[in-house]
């Protein structure tokens, strides 16, 4: 199994295309959820590029997506209410994000040795399926499987601390467990319903000794229209007075029509 | 003719692109965080989705709005289509519904040939302003949060119209100065509100 856990020296500078389509709005947005996998660590304020973006984050909390602009960004975690000091954070690093992207950063581990987990999250899936990943946050649980329950594996060997690659699944309701590779059983998810059109991350968190999963919804399809509503119908004066000269001509012609029909008809 | 002639030289305000023309504003404190319920014995995973309403009414007390809502889809070229009227609004229905997560768009125009429509007095909410939402057996409120007006060409459709981790409801009308080339106004008037939990 493929980890992508990402690393944060790798900067992914976006190009934009010029080519493309000439002045079309790209977009320079990238998305970001943070996720607080850190079992003994305090909540956390989060600064980004050194303002207060998340307030007293508890443990296995996530923020949702956040909108923030492709580019580098610096990411800082204090524990909350702890003042911001450049630099001086539990945790920091230089988050590279590229435009019409989306990433989950998790700060995982042990609060002694945290650091962050950073995957590229899907938004896209093929039309009435699920997708699903897994991510090992247990700092001292064992490499797992998730699968089937008395069936196949979906995930093996995921280990800490490491996201998954996404597997599509028919939308369905599926008992499911984690477990050790030789079978036994570390926490069941029985009855399991993924829907369609949509994308979970399952995140086993916590000590192995009461381990549990944090369960978030990535990203659920809809439409949307290739341009903004065209939403006035009215025009400033200057062709307000063009209706009226159209207008008016409109009904020059039709009276002149009618004298003519009248005139025929004489 | 003569009389409609000088008529054309008539030089007024226009309005719309005059109450357009400073707005925006967006929320400055920090984000809230979705703090996961504690262990139970369910399944976390199920229970993740929400489930919105098929918006039949809008309203918007702050500037008196209260709107049918029409469910469309997209015009011949590809835009969100619109209401052939002035008293109505359109929710795009192909996109995401009233209290899912995602951005759930209602447009509204902002005025019509003899003057103001529905979403005329859009540039006037304000932080914090309810909109509400009514469906067949259920009432979504939506807070504002943010306003832009926002040039066409830099209106960025797939994130306006995008997903997003909480229920998002947004207003669209037109905003800015007449483009006589294009038809249309030069600026969208793109309003963000979040859905009040209960």
């Amino acid at each position: 199994m493929k980890k992508i856990l990402f690393s944060f020296s790798v900067a992914m500078v976006l190009v934009f295309s010029l080519l493309a389509s000439g002045v079309m709005a790209d977009s320079h947005m990238a998305k970001v959820r943070v996720v607080h996998a850190s079992p003994d660590a305090p909540a956390v304020d989060v600064y980004v590029n050194g303002e207060l973006t998340l307030e007293d984050v508890p443990f296995k909390a996530d923020s949702g997506y956040l909108d923030v602009p492709a580019g580098t960004h610096d990411v800082e975690v204090f524990a909350s209410g702890t003042e911001y000091a450049a630099g001086e954070g539990v945790l920091q690093a230089d988050l590279a994000v590229e435009a019409g992207k989306a990433y989950t950063v998790a700060a995982a581990n042990t609060l002694d040795s945290i650091e962050f987990v950073v995957a590229e999250d899907s938004m896209e899936v093929s039309d009435g399926k699920a997708k699903v990943r897994v991510g090992h946050l247990s700092p001292d649980a064992p490499a797992v499987d998730v699968g089937v329950i008395g069936g196949d594996a979906l995930f093996s060997g995921a280990e800490f601390p490491g996201i998954t690659d996404y597997a599509e699944l028919d939308a369905d309701t599926y008992d499911l467990e984690i477990r050790l590779p030789d079978g036994t059983q570390v926490l069941p998810l029985e009855g399991t319903e993924l829907a369609a059109n949509t994308v979970y991350s399952v995140f086993a968190v916590n000590t192995v000794d009461s381990l549990e999963v944090i369960a978030l919804v990535d990203y659920e399809a809809a439409e949307s229209p290739d341009g903004m509503p065209t939403t006035g119908l009215g025009t400033p004066n200057e062709s307000q007075a063009m209706w009226l000269l159209l207008g008016g001509a409109v009904v020059l012609i039709g009276v002149s029509s009618l004298v003519w029909r009248k005139r025929f008809q004489q | 003719m003569s009389l409609l002639l000088l008529a054309g030289c008539h030089q007024s305000v226009d309005e719309v692109s005059v109450r357009s023309e400073n707005v925006g504003f967006t929320r400055t404190e920090p984000v809230s965080v979705n703090v996961a319920p504690a262990a139970s014995t369910e399944n976390p995973i199920n229970g993740l989705k929400r489930t919105g309403i098929e918006p039949n009414f809008l309203k918007i007390p702050a500037i008196d709005v209260e709107a049918q809502v029409q469910h469309l889809g997209v015009t011949e070229n590809g835009e969100m289509a619109v209401p052939n009227n002035i008293e109505d609004v359109s929710w795009f229905s192909p996109g995401y519904v009233p209290g899912e997560n995602g951005r759930s768009v209602i447009a509204g125009h902002v005025d019509g040939v003899d003057g103001p429509a529905i979403f005329w007095d859009l540039a006037k909410l304000q932080l914090g302003d309810e909109v509400v939402i009514q469906g067949e057996e259920k009432t979504l409120t939506f807070k504002v949060h943010t306003m832009e007006s926002v040039p066409l060409d830099l209106a960025d459709v797939t994130k306006v119209f995008g997903y997003t981790s909480s229920p998002e409801l947004v207003l669209i009308t037109c905003s800015g100065t007449y483009d006589f080339d294009r038809g249309t106004r030069e600026e969208r008037l793109i309003v963000y509100a979040s859905l009040v939990e209960e």
